[in-house]
């Protein structure tokens, strides 16, 4: 008997939902262009839950509803270095309810080999959104007190300092070998998967350096298990983690490099839509809530810097990625 | 103990007490939820914490991540499907209990195991966590090295008969495990140039197809008999009895401290402990012909061994606020978007948050077990269920959920390519158990394999001279020589290979 009712309860309800289900999502007619955004808009991730990149998009979707009006689903789509992710994005309807987090990795990997699309012009930005510069640790306990010391020894015994990187072809990767052509010291590199493996390595001594970004290290620099010999901005950081650590540039080392995360679409936005998407972004940016608890460095471009900072970095890293051969060892191997 | 006492008393609070209840019941639900784990199921819940405060957040994520160890193990032995990665172990003797009308008993040794097993851990994690995280530090890539081939050798034959056979098997798990994109070198190895498999063969999607998915086939080839349930259960007979309670006590403990001391290191730890946990009570059992029969202890001893691997592995993400797992990876991030970042200050500047934290994990086991007891009852009258109506339902579960985590209908291709592949392989009398091992820690030999030989400068002797990796090494060589011998032994004996 009291199945019978249960099943009965259940039945009214699916009812219910149905119907009304079916009532919400019944288009009124609506000018697609002037009413945007009328439905959820999706927001990809390159990458899986809990790296920066998913942070920063989790951030944004929490309060699209207040600046855009509708709300934003995360989805992480994560492999082939981003390119999975990006895919999906390139290959999506040009109308404003596909977004995606974008990393310097939609240059570089077109650089590596060929990729599906050609990211830098099958994309354009909507806003380039937090900026952090990259940092070189070592162990705390590490017998070099400044970058002058660390390359010294370099020289002397070639080979025998290992700098650990979170895989081939990441940021942590490249910017080991902007150091290397910028130093010409020989220091050799091993791969790790992901940056906790590689901060683990160098915690434990089993690699000497690792190149990261401040939100992977500052729980590490301030309970003091690592040092920051240098960090790769134009001038010091601000932030009281950082503030004391010298750029590359100061201690005489030609390695700058700012990694931004922002948001991008498929080419071919109605510019009405376009303009809408970007006033959102910059009020959701603005809004003093986004900036809690994100422990990133914000630096907020709109559609036009953003565009003209893929060009400066897609012609400088394709420069460096030729120079170093980086892009033949992973091109070749990729054949 | 000062601070651990504030604590509890703030983990009572209703909000924090609310948010245990909460998060061990998901936990649960996501445990007996086939192909949904603790990493996807916190995932979809993230965006919901936003309004939240930290403590009662934390404690949630918390609790869907040890409670869903508890979970994983009633749909492994009621249906002989994984309700988690972890709980692929329990399937061997729970099943095989539940066939035997001790499915209830199996439930409930498992929901013990996990409560004992579960707070050895968190008090582990409560008096040693910075020393312990520390102590994880020295495990580098030669370390790894040397207890994946340990693990290799010891687990290989585990499950299964024919010692050839599960050779095979783990041979072919190894070169599965190779499918995707070379860390060293970037070139892509067996993609067939399809990009779903560029970044590899997804391991809970291997694990779900291989076990799950493979089980459905199984029961949908098999002549439809009347489900095994259809008779009727006794509640009171549900509950294990005083011997098997006495034989579960010294797996339990034995398993508990196995897997707290994998689950300090990276990777599938989880998985990995209940594996050697299995292995450990075989070894230890006087009888261990008749493992895969229905012995309790083959479900006490891996049920407690994940579960205080869950504990363990909260440690380096605590203490360092480095996470080992992609599960410890999902819970950083929850953690960090609270204003939370683990890690040595956490101690010092969020004291009260670790220590609610951690007191709240007490009383989440133990509301884990207040729960999951008088449920037993529930969960095996599951199996009145027709098998017919059952296994359809658990299919969709299992395709709705893998979609869920990865959002790629090829996946879902996978995971039925994969079904396909242990439906055969199970028929032909060979064991997936072996083709897992060998696909877990194939990879894990190769990485650290080529880290060791970088950091060694392309000496293989760096392996050897490092005292640890060295001392396992020659370990796993006598344990392999031994095997071989005894095989040589066997085979002169019989006359050919069994």
């Amino acid at each position: 008997m009291m199945l019978k009712k249960v099943g009965v309860l259940v039945g009214v309800l699916a009812v219910l939902f149905t119907t009304f289900g079916c009532a919400s999502m019944q288009e009124k007619p609506v000018n697609a262009v002037q009413d945007f955004p009328i439905r959820p808009i999706t927001l990809i991730v390159p990458s899986t839950a809990g790296g920066g990149p998913d942070m920063l998009g989790r951030a944004i979707a929490r309060l699209s509803g207040k600046h855009l009006g509708q709300n934003m689903v995360v989805l992480d789509k994560a492999g082939g270095g981003n390119t999975t992710g990006y895919n999906e994005l390139a290959g999506s309807q040009p109308d404003g309810y596909t977004l995606g987090i974008v990393t310097p990795s939609l240059i570089m990997q077109p650089l590596y080999g060929q990729t599906q699309y050609d990211y830098p012009t099958a994309l354009e930005p909507i806003a380039s959104i937090t900026s952090n510069p990259w940092t070189l640790i070592v162990r705390a306990d590490a017998p070099w007190q400044n970058l002058q010391e660390l390359i010294e020894d370099a020289k002397q015994h070639p080979g025998k300092i290992k700098f650990g990187h979170a895989g081939l072809g990441t940021v942590t990767n490249v910017v080991g070998e902007m150091f290397i052509q910028a130093t010409g010291v020989q220091i050799e590199q091993v791969p790790f998967q992901g940056p906790a493996e590689a901060i683990t390595a160098v915690l434990g001594g089993h690699v000497q350096m690792y190149f990261g970004g401040p939100a992977e290290v500052t729980e590490q620099v301030r309970s003091g298990n690592v040092r920051v010999l240098a960090i790769a901005a134009s001038k010091r950081l601000n932030q009281p983690d950082f503030m004391d650590v010298p750029t590359f540039k100061e201690q005489g080392v030609e390695v700058v490099y700012q990694n931004w995360l922002g948001i991008a679409v498929p080419k071919g936005l109605p510019p009405q839509v376009k303009s809408k998407l970007a006033a959102g972004i910059k009020a959701i940016v603005e809004d003093p809530e986004f900036k809690q608890n994100l422990g990133m460095n914000i630096q907020y471009f709109g559609p036009e810097e953003a565009a003209k900072l893929w060009q400066d970095d897609k012609e400088r890293l394709s420069k460096l990625v030729k120079e170093t051969g980086l892009a033949e060892r992973i091109a070749a191997q990729k054949k | 103990m000062e601070m651990l006492l504030q604590g509890l008393y703030n983990s009572l609070s209703p909000e924090n007490l609310f948010a245990c209840v909460l998060g061990v019941l998901l936990g649960t639900v996501t445990g007996i939820l086939p192909g949904i784990g603790p990493l996807g199921a916190i995932a979809l819940l993230l965006p919901l914490s936003f309004g939240m405060n930290t403590l009662p957040t934390l404690i949630l994520f918390a609790g869907i991540y040890y409670g869903s160890m508890y979970g994983g193990a009633i749909t492994s032995i009621l249906l002989n499907i994984p309700g988690e990665d972890s709980a692929v172990v329990t399937c061997i003797e729970g099943y095989a209990m539940a066939k035997k009308g001790r499915g209830g008993a199996a439930i409930a040794i498992a929901a013990i195991g996990s409560f004992i097993a579960g707070t050895l851990g968190v008090v582990g994690l409560s008096l040693f966590a910075p020393v312990l995280a520390k102590l994880s530090l020295n495990f580098g890539p030669c370390e790894y090295f040397a207890i994946s081939i340990f693990g290799l050798i010891v687990l290989t034959n585990l499950i299964g008969y024919s010692a050839l056979k599960s050779s095979l098997m783990a041979v072919v798990g190894i070169m599965l495990g190779t499918v995707g994109m070379d860390g060293l070198t970037g070139i892509s190895r067996f993609t067939l140039q399809i990009s779903g498999l560029q970044s590899g063969l997804d391991f809970t999607l291997v694990i779900m197809g291989l076990f799950g998915m493979s089980e459905i086939f199984q029961v949908m080839a098999e002549q439809p008999v009347a489900s095994a349930g259809s008779r009727k259960i006794n509640f009171l007979k549900q509950y294990p009895d005083r011997e098997e309670l006495q034989r579960s006590l010294v797996p339990i403990c034995r398993g508990g401290i196995i897997g707290f001391f994998i689950g300090l290191l990276p990777g599938p730890s989880a998985v990995l402990s209940s594996f050697l946990a299995y292995a450990a009570e075989k070894k230890c059992h006087k009888q261990p012909e008749k493992f895969g029969q229905g012995m309790i202890e083959g479900v006490a001893g891996p049920e407690a061994a994940n579960n205080s691997a869950a504990a363990a592995n909260l440690i380096p993400l605590l203490a360092l606020g480095l996470p080992f797992s992609p599960t410890s990876a999902i819970l950083l991030s929850g953690f960090t978007l609270h204003g939370i970042t683990p890690g040595p200050t956490l101690l010092t500047q969020h004291a009260d948050i670790f220590w609610g934290l951690v007191a709240s994990m007490y009383v989440g086991n133990l509301l884990l077990l207040v729960i999951n007891l008088p449920l037993v009852g529930i969960f095996t009258s599951l199996l009145r269920v027709p098998v017919n109506i059952l296994m359809p339902i658990v299919m969709l579960i299992m395709l709705t959920s893998v979609y869920a985590l990865t959002q790629n209908f090829f996946d879902l291709g996978l995971l039925i390519l994969f079904g396909f592949l242990g439906f055969l392989l199970k028929n032909g009398g060979y064991e997936p158990a072996a083709f897992v091992i060998g696909f877990i820690l194939g990879p894990r030999i190769e990485w650290g394999l080529v880290q060791g030989l970088l950091i060694g400068d392309g000496q293989l002797s760096a392996f050897l001279l490092r005292p640890l990796s060295g001392t396992i090494l020659l370990l796993s060589a006598s344990l392999l020589l031994y095997k071989l011998i005894q095989a040589a032994n066997k085979i002169k004996k019989t006359g050919g290979i069994s």
